[in-house]
């Protein structure tokens, strides 16, 4: 047996060992790749994107292979803790430290390999599934058909292979010369609980307070200028808050022999103890992945709504058509023979739109008559307004925190008369910019010279509706671009500009959210053996199989929702900031959001209980 | 106290292996019982049947006129936890624990009330010498501390029988010789029943009386009378015609 075929035996011959290792690297492989199956696929790398996108993607794609570095570092290292014994074992065997780093290269090397071309012959088997994925979010006219990915295979084979060399020669590094004696007896000691004090655990709170506190209160673009330090306090205090505040309650409840000594309690809090250390950084990292991963697709999920919202809110009907132009007639006329043609029966209304000179400066002022017309197309409640009665329509799109307050605003008529609002409404019947006035048709006629005037058209299809996008591709190329406009339209082509970013995101939020599973899954698994021997031991003596599941059940429990409890706050926090900065309601966005990924990690902990206690309770 | 009826263990698989055959073997109350036998000879398959991990192919085990066997699963940890106590070659002593934590674990589990299960923890430490280190942890003790600690693990709850498997075979002999010592005074004083597996004669020199098995089958039985050191020399000829060499008895059984 020469050197490399002993180190190659160990791999080989010991899966078990190494399976959860391999399967991490070969995941990560195979997301790189499926990604960049995507971002090279051809119907998006011609003409159809522009350089903004590839750039875009290729951001993306250097995020994954950064955050694929630590994880695989995070994964190996985890791996080699578990493994301290058996080189513990060599080492009294007389195996040198370098020999040890040797051997340690040459499997990471092998499983590498293997992990990589793993990886993307089932990325490959993958590759048709996430291109139907794309093809639905994406809204592309041509469909991303199945194509032989030669550039993509070379692209993350060279990646990953260099990758993987790094972490190799990184990590023998990182297998410090410990002394022997800890090597052998390394999983017997604990590594130490981190060090509690009490000014680190009132600056935890403090932090957090403080952090949470600047971004619930920042309004407007204070949001943006608060974003990297809040970011920085709430992670100081996230890793306080797991290493100090953890030690702190565990401390306590041992202290407490009423609660500590009471039925299995002992058993769980004596291994949390005992693993503190390391499930403080674990929480730490899956709760910073999964705060990252939420905000990231709440803020996508949150832009699009704004995004889309304002177009409806502006335009309530199925078409509109605006103009100060001469053209006006020839064009209406154009509008009423396509929808005539496409068969789509519409109601339609039409009025002048007018701002006069309020206050200083110019704003838009209604009839009642009009504003009712377009109310009644879109289905609102009619206003009705004596002489003298002023209603303000407060404005409801997105608006950046710019909108006038009416309500102290007076109308001088020309008779002298001053008129002064007394309600304010929500409407979306006329199209509008900003806040507007209705006023009775009588008081209206009493206006001095308009400041500004365009002519408005607004048609509401009754019949037909599924041949809008025929017809708005029909209006949008014989009209000028910004007379007309058909709400259908103007979203499906926010979307296809939008869809990529959205895409990227969702998947890199993705990829992080798993990851963060795979992280606790390593967590759990590293103290899989220590754990059935110990209750193989206790089950010798006496433990039934509902105390066992107990004890299981609540130590995986801890471990899963723990850490992500805390990022879910703090992705609620993000996304109300997020809504702050748009002067904008997410409140149901975010709701969605992050009780998805809830329901995925319920989904997720279900699963790797029952594995678990499966293992378990067959070494009992 | 304790009733081996015809028990026959056989081990099903490719090639069925049988451990044992037709045992009969009766404990009576306060006995303090050694069974000794070559390696592969039985001996912990037995014990483990007697602890109830295991179950008999055929025949019965009573103790106390109940046969364990016939509980069901959830009712079987109870039973041991409750009227049996272990002790192991290897301690199996929990390194998260406290050697005091390590030692209330079986009564914990069962829900008693702290103060009751302090006060029991500090009578029998202080009776086996080992309340000076109550609050160490298992890996800053000797072996044969830890050795202590188990068998106050297993006493704690006063069970009915004590099982022990090789409990010397990890220490040296000073420390055997004090563990052995320590279990026969409690077996004196307590009137606890209890029953050894050792290879080592020196350790089953303590016993009332030691049953010899061999390939899975009665082979003889000694009593010790009043000198531990002839009944010591009694079991040594009797291991040498169990086709043994009486020098390498000592070492440890894997």
């Amino acid at each position: 047996m020469t050197f490399r075929q002993f180190a190659f035996n160990n791999v080989i011959r010991n899966k078990r060992l190494y399976a959860a290792y391999f399967l991490s690297s070969l995941f990560t492989v195979m997301v790189f790749f499926t990604f960049s199956i995507f971002a090279n696929h051809p119907a998006l790398s011609g003409e159809a994107m522009n350089s903004t996108v590839t750039k875009g993607m290729n951001a993306a794609a250097g995020i994954i292979y950064v955050f694929s570095f630590f994880f695989v570092l995070y994964s190996m290292s985890s791996f080699l803790q578990s493994r301290k014994r058996e080189f513990g074992l060599l080492m009294i065997q007389g195996m040198s430290m370098k020999q040890i780093r040797l051997m340690v290269f040459l499997e990471n090397m092998l499983i590498g390999l293997l992990a990589t071309v793993g990886g993307i012959l089932l990325g490959l088997v993958f590759a048709k599934g996430i291109l139907l994925l794309a093809e639905n979010v994406l809204i592309i006219e041509r469909t991303l058909s199945f194509y032989f990915p030669v550039k993509a295979i070379l692209v993350t084979f060279i990646s990953f292979i260099i990758l993987f060399f790094f972490i190799s020669l990184f990590v023998t590094y990182v297998l410090r010369s410990k002394k022997l004696i800890e090597l052998i007896k390394g999983n017997k000691m604990s590594k130490g609980e981190p060090k509690a004090n009490l000014f680190l655990t009132m600056l935890a709170v403090l932090l957090l307070g403080a952090g949470y506190a600047a971004a619930l209160l920042a309004k407007g673009v204070m949001v943006v200028a608060a974003m990297v330090p809040v970011i920085i306090v709430v992670c100081i205090g996230t890793y306080l808050l797991f290493t100090q505040l953890s030690v702190f309650i565990i401390r306590r409840l041992k202290k407490n022999e009423r609660v500590f000594w009471f039925k299995t309690n002992m058993l769980l809090f004596s291994d949390l103890a005992f693993r503190m250390k390391d499930n403080a950084r674990t929480f730490f990292m899956v709760a910073m992945v999964s705060t990252v991963a939420f905000s990231a697709i709440g803020t996508l999920f949150g832009f699009q709504t704004v995004l889309t919202s304002s177009i409806k809110d502006l335009n309530a009907t199925t078409f509109s058509y605006k103009t100060s132009e001469d053209q006006e007639e020839k064009n209406v006329a154009a509008i009423n023979r396509i929808l005539k043609e496409e068969n789509i029966e519409t109601e339609s209304a039409h009025t002048v739109l007018q701002s006069f000179e309020v206050g200083g400066s110019s704003t838009q002022i209604a009839s009642q008559s009009d504003f009712n017309r377009f109310a009644s197309l879109i289905g609102e409640d009619p206003v009705t307004l004596k002489e003298g009665q002023v209603v303000v329509v407060e404005y409801a799109g997105t608006n950046l925190g710019q909108s006038k307050d009416l309500m102290n605003e007076t109308i001088t008529l020309t008779s002298g008369t001053v008129l002064k609002p007394k309600e304010a409404i929500h409407s979306k019947a006329l199209p509008a910019i900003d806040s507007y006035f209705i006023m009775s048709d009588e008081d209206f006629k009493k206006l001095p010279e308009p400041t500004w005037e365009e002519s408005y058209y607004a048609w509401q299809a009754t019949n037909g509706e599924e041949r809008v996008m025929a017809a708005s591709e029909k209006l949008y190329k014989e009209l000028p671009r910004y007379e007309i406009t058909s709400v259908e339209y103007e979203i499906n082509e926010i979307m296809k500009g939008y869809g990529p970013i959205l895409f990227v995101g969702l998947f890199i939020g993705i990829v992080f959210f798993v990851s963060a599973g795979s992280f606790l899954y390593f967590r759990l698994y590293m103290d899989l053996d220590e754990d059935k021997q110990k209750f193989r031991s206790i089950s010798k003596m006496g433990l039934t199989g509902k105390e066992l599941k107990k004890v299981l059940n609540r130590q995986t429990m801890i471990l899963f929702f723990a850490p992500i409890l805390v990022a879910l706050i703090h992705g609620a926090v993000a996304l109300t900031a997020l809504s702050n900065l748009f002067y904008f309601n997410l409140f149901k966005e975010s709701v969605a959001v992050l009780s998805v990924f809830l329901a995925i990690q319920v989904v997720y902990f279900f699963i790797v209980r029952f594995f678990y206690t499966k293992q378990i309770q067959a070494a009992v | 106290m304790l009733k081996v009826k015809q028990v026959s263990k056989i081990y099903e698989g490719k090639i069925a292996y049988r451990a044992l055959t037709d045992i009969n073997l009766t404990i009576e109350e306060g006995e303090f019982v050694g069974i000794m036998g070559p390696s592969g000879s039985g001996k912990t398959t037995l014990l483990n049947m007697i602890a109830t991990i295991d179950e008999p192919t055929t025949g019965e085990i009573l103790i106390n006129e109940r046969n364990p066997h016939v509980l069901k699963k959830e009712e079987l940890a109870q039973f041991r936890r409750r009227e049996l106590g272990f002790v192991f070659q290897d301690f199996n002593l929990l390194h998260t624990l406290t050697v005091e934590e390590n030692m209330v674990l079986p009564l914990t589990l069962d829900g008693k009330k702290v103060k009751e299960m302090k006060e029991k923890a500090y009578q029998i430490a202080e009776k086996l010498g080992i309340a000076g280190i109550m609050n160490k942890r298992t890996y800053e003790i000797s072996g044969g501390q830890a050795q202590r600690a188990a068998v106050a693990r297993a006493m704690i709850h006063t069970p009915k029988l004590l099982l022990a498997d090789e409990p010397t075979g990890n220490l040296d002999s000073k420390s055997s010789k004090d563990v052995m010592e320590m279990l026969e005074s409690i077996n004196q004083t307590e009137k606890t029943t209890m029953m050894l597996v050792t290879h080592d004669a020196q350790a089953a020199s303590y016993c009332n009386r030691v049953i010899f098995i061999r390939d899975g089958k009665f082979y003889s039985e000694i009593h010790r009378g009043d000198n531990r050191q002839a009944f010591f020399q009694k079991i040594i000829d009797t291991l040498s015609l169990l086709g043994g060499d009486a020098h390498d008895l000592s070492s440890v059984r894997v």
